[in-house]
């Protein structure tokens, strides 16, 4: 009989180990069989009807406390560990439709669209706006840059420092390939600091011309962001500015 | 609660006799009362309504659903009662002892005749002290027996009522004695099992007065109701969570004759409450669980699981044989061995309550077979060889939750070799590849999806073992296949940061961005 004996040293993961566990008499482990052993005790005396029957096991059953959702921010009480799974594809499963990544709530899905997908988003960015918001509710705080608000999870809300908020998905194989074969396409035009996805092209155009408009400052600003190949205003398809002068 | 359709225009049913307001009137109390009604009947109390002797004079009520009119006479006429014994007890001469047994038979009947007694009537209009005047030495023994079933029933019910007794228990451990009459005894034992099972306070006291040994000679004899009520008792006396008075019973003499004695041979009433005496000894001593283990105890346990069809019955005994083979290495290691009959049939009897429709049982039964799956390689080859993995399989999927978690501690445990010291135990690839392709992934990627701490930890590290030890690296793949990926990846805002870092870790270094790309 084969045994795979394992080499690596990699000490952080608690690998499945065999042992006896024992429990002390008054562990919850049992208390179903205690609460089992007490009515049955008294129901030849007391005459329980099928219905108090039926209502003593679902007590017994889930133990009556419930349970709390441990998404970060929610603290729901589930009536029932059953209960979790349909509480979690109820309120925990916002999928981003541009990229297929799913976020626990709706504001942290709206707050990645802003930051992933929304090229007014990055114009304000760039322009030196505080736009990267406290991922934890409540706290309000911005930052300027993505970086800044990591640090500010790690050091004020004891995020873990591997945590990225805007991670390396790991979506479906069909996904994957897709994924793979835009990554082709677009490899020339990959700029290699920023890791933030714009994927329609004209929207670049239209983040140059709102540039211009919310300031008053009308030299243009260097703004290079996503794959596109941004030259700065020149490359501004003239279509964008129709808008404007139906205004 | 606006429905103006004629069709749904509530009348009062014009034949509405007494008794149905009355029912009605029961059922809204019974809602009411609920509340109170589960938690006695949760206590580790017992209420006594017939008597020890099968005393018929007491008509017990059909109907314990009594009304607010009722409840209220109730107590007047125990308070009247508790007046009428106290005159009693003062009086002397010709015909007091009468009076008295009347006096506290009356009071007995009112505190027998439904579910929740007039204890708060009784104790206000000063019971306790009559009561205990009663038990006095060389009083004749129905006046013992009226005033110990009293108590019992006073104690019966919630905690500052049964505190009350305080001031009775020298005497009624007293009234244990060999000299007693039997039904004196038994209902003196009754009464300080109701004690007992208050609460670890109420323990300490009646240990401190030495309850121990004059309840543990009562279970010698070979029958009888006083044996099953001392038995019982004795449970909820030893029950801790010192466990000095588990280790204190099994050093009395005769007592694991006796033991031994009843769970062979006595009736199923009797056998389960010693079996529950099992339960405590095994769970709370380590030198109580020795001395059993080297005892014929366990093939006993095993006989009774394999005869018996009692749930009553088998929750003990099968939580006995968990507690012994949990409690001590012996047990596994030198009397199931594999290859012995007895290890043989304990397997047996295992599989017989996975098998069966309790769910106590099928849990249970899973943490022994876990226990005995984290022995030697051996052990898990038998385990894993015998009936009880396609039903282990079968649970994995469909049955509830609380047993779920503990199939899987059995089938991981199959899965991995015994902890030899430091690093990572290595895997028994054979048993892992078979249950995987029997289709027991989904169940553990089912618990990583759980909200229970301890079961997505078992999905995690039964995740990691597939990662790991699936060969030609199947791993990653059929872990995808089961949704797996995207279990762990709700664990990013999860606010357990262990099993953060445990999902997380596994989805770094398995499915990284190299994943999936030579495809």
């Amino acid at each position: 009989m084969a045994m795979v004996v394992d080499y690596k040293h990699d000490s952080s993961f608690p690998y499945w180990t065999s042992i006896r566990r024992r429990f002390d008499p008054d562990s919850p482990f049992f208390s179903s069989g205690n609460l089992e052993r007490e009515l049955l005790a008294k129901q030849v005396a007391l005459d329980l009807t099928e219905d108090e029957r039926n209502q003593l096991e679902k007590m017994i059953d889930n133990d009556a406390r419930g349970v709390f959702c441990p998404i970060v921010g929610c603290g729901a009480r589930l009536t029932s560990l059953e209960d979790f799974e349909d509480h979690y594809i109820a309120r925990h499963t916002a999928s981003c439709s541009v990229c297929s990544r799913v976020y626990p709530t709706s504001r942290l899905l709206s707050i990645h669209v802003s930051e992933a997908h929304d090229s007014f988003f990055q114009a304000k960015v760039a322009r030196g706006y505080a736009m990267y918001e406290c991922l934890v509710e409540g706290c309000d705080l911005k930052f300027k840059n993505y970086k800044g608000r990591q640090q500010h999870l790690v050091d004020k809300h004891k995020f873990p420092t591997s945590f990225e908020f805007f991670n390396k998905a790991h979506p479906s194989k069909k996904k994957r390939l897709k994924n793979q074969q835009k990554r082709r396409m677009h490899k020339k035009d990959e700029e290699a600091s920023s890791k933030m996805e714009v994927e329609n092209e004209t929207i670049d155009g239209l983040v140059s011309a709102v540039s211009k408009l919310s300031t008053s400052d009308s030299s243009p600003s260097n703004i290079s962001f996503g794959r596109r190949n941004a030259r700065g205003l020149t490359f501004v398809p003239r279509s964008i500015h129709a808008p404007r002068e139906k205004k | 609660m606006a429905d103006d359709s004629p069709a749904s225009h509530r009348r009062d049913p014009i034949k509405s006799s007494v008794g149905n307001v009355a029912a009605q009137r029961r059922r809204q109390k019974a809602v009411t009362v609920g509340k109170e009604r589960r938690e006695s009947l949760f206590r580790a109390k017992r209420l006594c309504r017939v008597g020890a002797t099968g005393d018929g004079d007491v008509s017990v009520e059909e109907n314990d659903m009594i009304t607010d009119e009722e409840g209220f006479l109730l107590d007047a006429q125990t308070s009247s009662a508790v007046g009428e014994l106290k005159s009693a007890v003062a009086s002397q001469g010709k015909g007091a002892m009468q009076k008295r047994v009347n006096a506290l038979r009356e009071l007995r009947r009112l505190l027998s005749k439904s579910e929740f007694p007039p204890v708060e009537a009784a104790l206000k209009a000063g019971a306790i002290p009559l009561l205990v005047q009663c038990l006095s030495f060389g009083s004749p023994d129905e006046q013992l027996l009226e005033a110990a079933w009293c108590l019992t029933n006073i104690a019966a019910g919630k905690p500052e009522e049964t505190k009350a007794l305080l001031p009775a228990l020298p005497l009624l451990i007293a009234h244990l004695g060999e000299k007693s009459s039997l039904p004196v005894a038994e209902q003196c034992a009754w009464a300080l099992g109701n004690v007992a099972g208050e609460g670890e306070e109420l323990r300490n006291v009646l240990l401190s007065q030495g309850a121990l040994p004059p309840l543990a000679r009562m279970m010698l004899p070979n029958k009888g109701s006083t044996v099953r009520t001392a038995a019982w008792a004795l449970s909820n006396l030893i029950k801790g969570p010192d466990p000095k008075a588990a280790t204190e019973l099994i050093k009395v003499d005769g007592v694991l004759d006796a033991i031994l004695r009843h769970l062979r041979k006595a009736d199923e009433e009797l056998a389960t409450e010693v079996a529950w005496v099992v339960v405590y000894l095994s769970a709370l001593s380590n030198f109580a669980t020795g001395v059993l283990v080297k005892s014929d105890v366990l093939q006993l346990l095993v006989e009774r699981l394999a005869t018996s069809n009692s749930l009553q019955l088998l929750i003990p005994v099968l939580r006995s044989l968990g507690n012994l083979v949990a409690g001590d290495s012996h047990t596994t290691s030198t009397v199931l061995v594999p290859g012995h009959e007895i290890t043989d049939g304990v397997i047996k009897v295992l599989v017989k309550c996975l098998k069966s429709d309790h769910r106590v049982l099928k849990k249970e039964a899973s943490w022994v077979l876990s226990n005995i799956a984290a022995g030697s390689i051996e052990h898990k080859q038998l385990i894993y060889s015998s009936e009880a993995v396609p039903l282990l399989l079968r649970l994995l999927s469909t049955a509830p939750f609380d047993i779920r978690r503990e199939v899987a501690y059995v089938l991981g445990n199959l899965c991995v070799a015994p902890t030899a010291g430091e690093g990572k135990p290595s895997l028994i690839e054979e048993h892992l590849v078979s249950l995987v392709q029997r289709g027991c992934l989904s169940g553990f990627i089912d618990l990583v999806r759980s909200a229970d701490i301890e079961a997505a930890r078992l999905g995690l590290q039964f995740t990691e073992l597939v990662l790991r030890g699936m060969p030609n690296g199947d791993g990653p793949k059929l872990v995808e296949q089961e949704d797996g990926i995207d279990a762990m990846e709700r664990y990013q805002f999860h606010e357990n940061e262990d099993l953060r870092n445990m999902a997380n870790g596994l989805v770094d270094k398995y499915f990284g961005e190299d994943y999936g790309v030579d495809e």
